[in-house]
């Protein structure tokens, strides 16, 4: 007796971290036995797959064929995770049965197949999109729910579709497809009016507020130091507001890490704002810096990316996961490597933690005694490390609000004020690290670019010396002025860095939590 | 009054070849059991289970080709298709007679479910 062989072809994609990499989908079908086998390193959600599709086809009116079919996922030794291979595995059994014409375009398929059919979306479309666009994909298929989305990468052509039906029709009749659009520039401004709005209605402070400046203009890290309600958590949620608005780079970096971990809002699929993430100090190590069964996900550090990660009540949080903030506060991403694989996440963020300055909180406090022994006192700041505490620039005192302050009436300097001021340091800082791998604001500055970019007047130069003297500034905390001193003179519009500058730098220092 | 195994299966046969199948054997059987009647439909071969009953109170005879049933007759298909070097795809139907009254489910099960 004659065999009967059919084999069809097609592209789709899989995501692994933020990245995402083209898949073939091959699919056979033999005579023999009734079976249906997915290979090629499918996980369980994907062999699951087998019923969804099975149901989808039959309730979409075709016919499911009988004989030995297998669907391979090529290259075999990528893990395929996620639920977003149904229709292309659908679509090549109804490809390789005939009942669909062959394709005449290299589409790339993407969606979740419901029992009765219907295309349900998927997270990570934005990586997918991204990684469309880089290869030569004449269009790219996806359900209607991600057609917004993948549409933000506007160099390959996007078709939504809300049923398996509305892609067999579409792949059946090509030139009849309308692209689904969207204007990336309005997506990105929604309008919306920042929200720093509540920096200007923050009483005194004003060294704080100003240290909040300086983080924002030179990417420092920053610690507050302070007793329960001096305002330390509303002046954190304040920074996102100072830095400059994210780029549409910037802007994409951020939604993709939303996008896989299905964070995006499905009406408005966009992070148009820098991202305040703000985890209890319970979270757990793999909370934090990301992980999760099968492919690691992101954690707080990468969903922060591009904005301020605040932690809060920073002695509180579990040593293990403070420490391992610091190869990402070094490398501006983190790798994270599990079982035969390894998935590496941005993660440039600006840490901001918050703490009092002893575990009752009142220490220092100028009308509140202080309960803690000398041993309570040691032990609480001893929870943060040297080594976390050196990736720190910027160390401020956040004391109790005098009631006069309290109740004045004289406003502050406006927000947008501040923000014009940080955005224009932001941009010196730019044109002058062109060309510096590495560096991306002064808070980066370290070994030749320090010495390059830091370079003191005579005057600032006897002052720095007279100050090392005077506090016993180790060599790391004096480069830590150092920074903090060259984003002072950017604030200033100042080439050099001056003895004002060094001047102001220098409180900043880490004097009430390490002695330095 | 049920009709015997043998005047269903005669019956199944007429029935099957009217719907344009071509009986290729009957009474098949091997070491792992037995099948009805192996016909060919079109491009695929078809095992039919031919199931019997006097009235529906213990369900539908099609409700009768259980799980054990069932593979028996895929055991029975794979060692048939082995013998033949028949490279078709295959189907699993039933002709299921309640009295005198017959339905043909095609397609009634799949071995990989």
């Amino acid at each position: 007796m004659p065999s009967v062989s059919r084999v069809a072809r097609l592209t789709s994609g899989a995501v692994l971290g933020v990245d995402a990499q083209l898949i073939d989908v091959q699919c056979d079908i033999s005579g023999g036995l009734p079976a249906f086998h997915i290979v090629g390193l499918p996980e369980k959600e994907v062999s699951e797959s087998r019923e969804r599709i099975r149901s989808a086809i039959k309730n979409s009116g075709y016919s499911f064929p009988t004989g030995r079919i297998t669907a391979n996922l090529a290259p075999a030794d990528v893990r395929k995770v996620g639920v977003g291979f149904d229709l292309p595995i659908a679509l090549s059994i109804l490809l390789s049965s005939g009942q669909i014409p062959p394709l005449t375009r290299r589409w790339m398929f993407v969606g979740e197949l419901s029992l009765s059919g219907d295309l349900c979306g998927i997270p990570g479309v934005l990586a997918l999109a991204m990684t469309a666009a880089g290869q030569s994909v004449d269009g790219l298929v996806v359900p209607m729910e991600n057609a917004d989305e993948a549409a933000m990468i506007d160099r390959t052509p996007v078709y939504a579709a809300s049923t398996l039906t509305d892609v067999a029709v579409l792949v059946s009749n090509p030139a009849g497809a309308v692209a689904h659009a969207v204007d990336r520039r309005a997506w990105l401004d929604d309008g919306s009016p920042r929200p720093s709005s509540g920096f200007d209605c923050i009483r005194g402070q004003m060294q704080a507020k100003r240290a909040l400046e300086i983080s924002a203009a030179g990417g420092h890290n920053l610690v507050m130091t302070g007793p329960p309600g001096a305002g330390k958590s509303m002046l954190a949620r304040c920074l996102p507001g100072l830095l400059p608005p994210l780029s549409m780079d910037e802007a994409l970096e951020t939604a993709r890490i939303y996008s896989i971990a299905g964070l995006l809002d499905r009406a408005h699929p966009m992070v148009t704002r820098r991202p305040f993430r703000a985890p209890h100090h319970t979270i757990s190590y793999a909370g934090m810096v990301g992980g999760g069964h099968g492919v690691p996900g992101p954690g707080e550090i990468s969903l922060a990316h591009h904005g301020v990660l605040f932690l809060d009540e920073l002695p509180e949080f579990d040593r293990r996961v403070l420490e391992t903030l610091r190869q990402p506060l070094e490398d501006r991403s983190i790798l994270i490597s599990r079982a035969g694989m390894g998935v590496r996440y941005p993660a440039s963020f600006t840490l901001v933690g918050a703490m009092n300055p002893c575990p009752c909180g009142f220490l220092g406090d100028a009308q509140k005694a202080c309960t803690c022994t000398l041993l309570d006192i040691q032990r609480y700041r001893r929870r943060l490390s040297g080594p976390l505490l050196d990736r720190v620039d910027l160390f401020v005192d956040v004391p109790r609000v005098p009631v006069d302050d309290l109740f004045s009436r004289r406003k502050a300097e406006a927000a947008e004020s501040v923000a014009a001021r940080v955005q224009r340091a932001r941009a010196t800082q730019w044109k002058r690290y062109e060309g510096w791998a590495g560096v991306y604001a002064n808070a980066g500055l370290q070994g030749d670019a320090l010495h390059e970019f830091c370079r003191l007047s005579a005057e600032a130069e006897t002052l720095v010396k007279r100050a090392v003297a005077r506090f016993h500034l180790s060599a790391r905390a004096y480069v830590r002025v150092l920074r903090v001193a060259r984003t002072i003179a950017d604030l200033d519009h100042s080439a050099n860095i001056h003895e004002t500058h060094l001047a102001e730098a220098v409180q900043y220092r880490a004097h009430s939590i390490h002695d330095e | 009054m049920v009709m015997s195994g043998n005047e269903a299966e005669e019956r199944a046969c007429e029935i099957l070849r009217k719907l344009g199948y071509e009986i290729v054997a009957r009474n098949w059987r091997c070491r792992y059991g037995e099948v009805d009647i192996v016909a060919r439909d079109g491009d695929q071969l078809v095992f039919v289970e031919v199931k019997a009953r006097s009235n529906r109170s213990f369900g539908g005879p099609e409700a009768a080709v259980g799980r054990v049933k069932q593979r028996k007759i895929l055991a029975t298909a794979g060692q048939f298709l082995s013998q033949t070097q028949c490279c078709l795809p295959v189907r699993f139907d039933v002709v299921a007679f309640v009295k005198e009254t017959p339905t043909v489910v095609r397609d009634a099960f799949r071995g990989d479910a």
